[in-house]
């Protein structure tokens, strides 16, 4: 295996707007295609970007009625069942990125959630809050929200041990990454010292009661400090609140720090574009970053232009996206989430539960040999029809002959563009045997299996 | 493995890294070269295939284990005085989780050492000299952010971003397989292959081989493995090999029975990731199947808090890396086959404890090396720094004085009878410290 390279795209994916639907989406169905065929590639981008405006009203709803514990505060689910709590969140999560409308949202909501990981094993029901009050709020809002959102969440505060921290022992655990992981990057020119001396500034960040964010002036480190170029003066405890100052400070130079508009773009860029952006790219992104005050949506616009897109590799689906697809492809009736959210941990991806906090890789030698757990999941999915859990319908693909069978799969898996090699296998398949519901469904299975539905 | 043949041996990774050498493939966006550098024709073959070599175990300590409480310095004064609440008893300390005295110097915590007596955990293998400590060790690169130092030392060279490869991937690189047609020569005992093992020719991350199945009908499996191999045959790589060593290995698996097997010496693995993966590594071994190397993980140690190596979380963690490393030294190594395992963490912790009862990110720390090969029943260290607060790196961590890759050298090197040093840890002249036998 050569690890660390590119895949050129399918010589199929001929088309740009395809290749935007297939970066903004999780999977291009039919209903998609039509749409931004209807939009243009502008148009379409512009209608994702800005989702406020995009009905979400059905999914919503679901969401509410399946997964009620979602809408509590953490004072409630403090004593809610934590096991109830962490199905909710995994399997709403799934359940909005496979049914809502706001694709790209979220998409965004993914990648973010992998940048400010955390561990629902460390911070439990505190997540909840996190996800809604800091991911999905800020997903396509502006990065500098979202960082100083994240610094005062609860479930962050825990799970990078800053509520352990206090003048006397500051603990270096958050201090260190939200430079490394969520702002500088780890070459962003940060020293030991600025780690020591940045969690020294923020003693007295912590959490009460049930979650709830405190600036606790008593355990805050009043003596002056020195880093990233800044001198903070000497305090006293008799400034009480106002010593939250000297963290909020340290955030808003994070946020306008050069090496911060390189690192989110660098991550943007891979994750929307690329996994090897150029050195141009992250320029012309940054440089947005900067104009815009770290606006997401003014630089995705700049991310997925007509120029870049088309000559753009292809990217391997990670577990969730290429589960997902597979909802959005074979769109079920789902009653229950608690099979396909089992399933999600099989393939090796279960939802808030990366424990370190560099979230899941998103790179193709980590992902690229773990095939079998997806063809055995192409197998379960393709086979459900359960009036309880998960039901797909193979009526309309049994309606015709087998190849009409096929042209319905192009259109549903693989937005019109199915690769010639797979449109053959799966051809030969099923003429295989007698066509009837086990043959469809074995064929979806190998259509869910097969190389190009791994990729996008 | 004395005979030394600089022709082309025609083994077939041989001539698959020559030709990645060699080509410039307009698909790949990293070159070749970059993957495998220049000097790789180099490379020296054995002609030797019926080889007497180890199988290797490599386990990963992710999060940065503390030495300091896995092998404990108690004859060090400043060990005390650094940790207030969260030290080990001396041995001859009266009280009931006191540590298990090595050898004058350092000792095993009872989550090492199975209880206050020494009885079990990792005694047996060190009384036995099967097991050797290394202690103030970890990497030159004084990275304390976890996924710099992990990478680095998975990768076997220190701040080289152009080198993707694992040391343990390039030795499998770099040597012909144990078995010519084995499907699989390595797996990662995890959902996506380990740093460590990325560049290694046949070899899969294997979360659970006990149960590695594409599902689905009995009848038709076979049919559908078949689009599979069909489907994929035209892939771009890496998939395609993937799915090829994936399609061969669903069919290798299926005829090792993983459910039935027992256990020699009455070893029993704890049930837990850590202990199942062992259990299923050893399992391959003895199946005979070509297995020739196995990447573990075990998280858990970056104990940044409430760290209670006496009774609470990383007593835990101890006591489940300690009993399931002893289930397979008794299952697998006591009984004779020919395996090493070696253990290492991305770097130590501080000295001191933190105002959280748990130490945060420091530099040396301890590996550990097991098997029959290995010249062990010993604790060692180059000059050991001491922990008084001057002699300590940056004034606060244990000093770093053996290069882990020192260590694994030797091992590649003399148990693993892999002459390419220079391949396998790039740019790096070890010293051989005399731990094999």
């Amino acid at each position: 295996m050569r690890p660390n390279e590119t895949v050129a795209a399918f010589a199929e994916w001929e088309s740009t707007l395809g290749r935007l639907v297939r970066r903004v989406t999780y999977g291009p169905t039919v209903a998609e295609t039509t749409k931004a065929t209807q939009l243009g590639f502008q148009g379409y981008l512009n209608y994702q970007l800005n989702y406020t405006r995009i009905n979400d009203d059905a999914v919503e709803t679901a969401v509410a009625s399946k997964w009620p514990l979602l809408a509590q505060s953490s004072d409630v689910l403090f004593s809610s069942d934590a096991g109830q709590v962490r199905a909710q969140l995994q399997e709403a999560t799934i359940y909005r990125a496979a049914f809502s409308q706001r694709q790209l949202y979220h998409r965004m909501v993914e990648f973010w959630s992998d940048h400010f990981n955390q561990d629902m094993d460390k911070v439990g029901y505190l997540l909840v809050a996190d996800m809604r009050d800091v991911i999905r709020k800020h997903a396509l809002g502006k990065f500098p929200d979202m960082l100083k959102a994240s610094a005062h969440s609860p479930s962050m505060l825990a799970y990078l041990d800053q509520t352990q921290s206090r003048n006397t022992a500051p603990n270096q655990n958050y201090a260190r990454e939200i430079m490394e992981l969520h702002t500088l990057g780890v070459d962003g020119g940060y020293t030991q010292d600025d780690v020591a001396a940045l969690s020294r500034v923020l003693t007295g960040w912590t959490i009460q009661g049930r979650g709830n964010f405190v600036f606790n002036p008593a355990i805050h480190d009043w003596t002056a400090k020195t880093l990233l170029g800044v001198t903070i003066p000497a305090g006293s405890p008799s400034l009480g609140q106002a010593g939250i100052n000297e963290g909020e400070q340290m955030l808003e130079l994070l946020v306008n720090h050069p090496s911060t508009a390189r690192y989110i773009s660098t991550k943007m860029l891979m994750w929307l574009l690329t996994p090897t952006p150029t050195e141009t790219q992250i320029s012309a992104i940054a440089s947005v970053y900067k104009a815009t005050g770290g606006d997401i949506k003014s630089m995705i616009r700049a991310i997925l232009n007509d120029a870049w897109l088309p000559v753009a590799p292809m990217k391997l689906r990670r577990p969730f996206h290429f589960l997902v697809a597979s909802l959005r492809s074979t769109n079920p009736t789902v009653t229950t989430m608690t099979t396909i959210n089992g399933q999600l941990n099989n393939l090796g991806q279960g939802l808030f539960a990366w424990d370190t906090p560099d979230g899941y890789p998103d790179k193709i030698e980590y992902w690229a040999g773990n095939i079998v757990p997806r063809w055995g999941y192409a197998s379960v999915i393709s086979a459900l029809n359960s009036t309880t859990s998960v039901a797909v319908d193979t009526t309309a693909y049994r309606a015709g002959s087998p190849d009409a069978a096929v042209d319905l799969i192009d259109q549903n898996f693989f937005g019109g563009e199915m690769p010639l090699v797979t449109r053959n296998a799966l051809l030969t398949y099923i003429k295989g045997g007698t066509f009837n519901d086990t043959r469809v469904r074995e064929t979806i299975g190998l259509a869910v299996s097969a190389n190009a539905f791994q990729w996008y | 493995m004395d005979e030394r043949h600089e022709e082309d041996c025609g083994c077939q990774e041989y001539n698959e890294l020559s030709r990645r050498q060699f080509l410039t493939s307009a698909a790949a966006g990293v070159s070749a070269a970059a993957v495998f550098p220049a000097w790789l024709p180099k490379i020296v073959m054995s002609k030797n295939y019926a080889s007497n070599r180890d199988i290797i175990v490599s386990v990963f300590m992710r999060g940065g284990a503390d030495g300091l409480s896995l092998v404990a310095p108690f004859a060090d004064a400043n060990y005390y005085t650094s940790r207030s609440t969260i030290a080990i008893p001396r041995p001859d300390a009266t009280a009931g989780t006191k540590g298990v005295n090595l050898d004058g110097f350092f000792m095993f915590p009872q989550a090492m050492a199975g209880d206050a007596a020494g009885n079990g955990g990792l005694m047996p293998a060190f009384k036995a000299t099967d097991l050797l400590v290394v202690h103030a060790t970890g990497q030159l690169n004084n990275s304390r952010s976890h996924f710099d130092a992990q990478r680095y030392m998975e990768v076997g060279k220190p701040v080289d971003p152009a080198l993707v490869t694992g040391w343990l991937g390039r030795h499998l690189a770099s040597i012909p397989p144990l078995n010519p047609t084995a499907p699989l020569r390595a797996l990662g005992v995890a959902n996506g292959l380990q740093k460590t093992l990325v560049g290694a020719p046949k070899t899969l991350p294997i979360a659970d081989p006990t149960n590695y199945s594409v599902g689905g009908a009995a009848a038709t499996q076979t049919q559908r493995l078949g689009f599979m191999q069909t489907d994929y045959a035209g892939a771009e790589e890496p998939l395609k090999s993937a799915a090829l060593d994936a399609t061969n290995t669903v069919n290798l698996l299926k005829t090792v029975n993983f459910a039935g097997y027992k256990t020699a010496n009455n070893a029993v693995y704890p049930n837990t990731s850590f202990g199942r993966a062992l259990r299923s590594v050893a399992v391959l071994i003895k199946s005979d199947v070509g297995i020739e190397a196995a990447q573990v993980d075990i998280g858990g140690w970056d104990t940044h808090s409430a760290q209670d190596p006496l009774a609470g979380s990383m007593f835990r963690t101890m006591q489940d890396f300690s009993n399931s490393l002893a289930a397979f030294y008794a299952d697998v190594i006591a009984t004779g086959y020919s395996v090493t395992v070696v253990a290492v963490s991305e770097f130590g912790r501080n000295v001191r404890e933190n105002g959280s009862q748990g130490t945060d990110h420091g530099r040396g720390t301890v590996m550990f090396a097991m098997g029959k090969g290995i010249a062990g029943g010993r604790v060692i260290t180059k000059n050991w720094p001491g922990l008084a607060r001057e002699n300590l790196e940056s004034g606060q961590d244990l000093k770093v004085t053996v290069d882990y890759r020192d260590i694994l050298a030797e091992i590649v090197q003399k148990r693993l009878a892999n002459p390419n040093l220079s391949f396998v840890f790039p740019s790096w002249t070890p010293t051989m410290l005399g731990v094999t036998r």
